[in-house]
């Protein structure tokens, strides 16, 4: 049983997270060059309008002050309007139709990373030194070295443009016309019971979630191991195959729970790669989620986009590592302590 | 030094954290951070540079410098046991612990916020609002 007292304290723990990513966010765009309210205005306006856009946008105003409206309007989720990318809309609009798309791909690709890590990685602790395990770690090793960059293309390469087996880019074939409800397409289709439409969107979705599940997966699977190998040894484990149990029943039954503890923390942690993978892995293959988003944000300076995508990305990872602590106060109950 | 504390400096023998040494240290760095940013603030005046320009740049440093601590200080809180475990379990271990990185990340806010406050001081010591 979780103590709400834990969970309270976890959550209280978010305050500092986001404040110390909005301060941080705020400085680094008011030490990059270029001025906001030119990019509104555009290169050609006047220099009467640009003040009287600075003058709107609270610009003139010291900047302990904007500071201050900041961090106010923050904690109200406003993040402004956009500059440039959808001139006038509120961010938050703009982050509601985008966050659904980069966390389909997020969370399809940590499945995927969990599905194949964790199996693997038990693989290669109860055969250690086998061909297997060694197969498996060369695999983890090269997926823990290869950048997004590179795997994202070769992957197109091979799947795509080779074996023309699947799309290279996009959500869903044109022909389907979904209509958002959750903005998760995969989970759109199946409400819709459009089954066509869910195939064509879980083969868009694979190549992509593939690319940024397979450093996950790696991770994953070289903890498994080395945290299975260290269970294994333990006294505990002896007496119970000395008992008679058979060893796949031990592995299970005994290890296995105590050995997900320190992968259940990478987990989380990954997450957060996850989410930093996810702006190249959406620029690779042109989905339009909050990670391209905020690449072209930041190329054409639309701070208040910069400012509410990243503010996003904080609160995610912060929420899933929340869970991840209390999964993993669920499987030691002592850390609670 | 007082033989009743740890090696760790602010953690008295008897467990209970020593607030007053630990207080004591923050306030040092934010002094320092307050000294630094009031005099980035005046030798950017000195150079030529106008007061908004200065006091903009010393305040976004300081803000830069707090918020890289906050969120260092929250994130070691947060996933420094996890972090601990996984240099275990990777083999990488180095001697990076989440209780120093937390006793860092608070003394460096300290400087943040000292540079923060100096830089305000001194750009309305110098009429700059």
């Amino acid at each position: 049983m979780i103590s709400k007292r834990f969970v309270i304290k976890r959550l209280l723990l978010l305050i500092p997270v986001l404040f110390g990513v909005a301060t941080f966010v705020f400085a680094i765009l008011h030490l990059a060059p270029g001025d906001p309210a030119r990019v509104i205005a555009g290169q050609r306006a006047s220099e009467e309008f640009v003040r009287q856009i600075r003058t709107e946008l609270g610009l003139n105003d010291p900047i302990w002050v904007q500071y201050g409206r900041f961090l106010v309007e923050a904690v109200q989720l406003d993040f402004g309007r956009s500059y440039q990318i959808q001139k006038g809309t509120p961010v938050t609009e703009v982050l509601r139709y985008k966050l659904p798309v980069t966390l389909e791909m997020a969370i399809y690709g940590q499945l995927l990373g969990i599905l194949f890590g964790i199996p693997l990685g038990l693989l290669g602790a109860v055969k250690q030194d086998s061909v297997s395990d060694h197969l498996t770690r060369i695999g983890a090793l090269t997926g823990i070295s290869v950048p997004i960059y590179w795997s994202g293309p070769l992957v197109i390469l091979l799947f795509a443009q080779v074996l023309n087996l699947l799309p290279a880019s996009g959500r869903i074939a044109s022909r389907f016309d979904i209509q958002p409800i959750t903005g998760i397409i995969t989970l759109d289709t199946l409400i819709q019971g459009n089954f066509a439409a869910f195939q064509s969107a879980a083969a868009h979705l694979l190549l992509p979630s593939m690319v940024i599940g397979i450093y996950s997966m790696a991770l994953i699977s070289r903890m498994m191991r080395s945290s299975m190998l260290e269970v294994i040894r333990q006294d505990y484990m002896r007496t119970a195959r000395a008992k008679g149990q058979g060893s796949k029943i031990t592995v299970m039954k005994h290890g296995f729970r105590n050995a997900m503890i320190p992968v259940v923390t990478v987990i989380g942690i990954q997450f957060g790669t996850l989410l930093g993978g996810a702006v190249l892995t959406e620029t690779v293959f042109g989905i339009a989620g909050i990670g391209s988003l905020l690449v072209s944000a930041i190329q054409v300076g639309d701070y208040p986009i910069v400012q509410g995508t990243v503010l996003t990305f904080a609160f995610l990872f912060t929420l899933v590592n929340l869970g991840v602590d209390i999964t993993y106060s669920y499987l030691d109950p002592r850390i609670e302590q | 030094m007082d033989d009743r504390r740890t090696e760790s400096g602010d953690r008295p023998a008897d467990g209970r954290p020593d607030w007053r040494r630990r207080a004591r240290r923050v306030g040092r760095a934010a002094g320092l951070g307050f000294a630094a940013g009031a005099l980035a603030v005046g030798g950017f005046v000195a150079a030529g540079e106008t007061v908004r320009f200065a006091s903009d740049t010393v305040f976004a440093v300081g803000a830069l410098i707090l918020g890289f601590a906050v969120l260092g200080w929250s994130g070691s809180v947060f996933a420094g046991r996890g972090i601990e475990n996984a240099q275990e379990h990777l083999d990488v271990s180095s001697n990076w612990s989440e209780a120093d990185s937390r006793r860092a990340m608070t003394l460096l806010a300290g400087v943040g916020v000292g540079g923060m406050v100096g830089s305000v001081l001194a750009t309305l010591a110098l009429g700059g609002v």
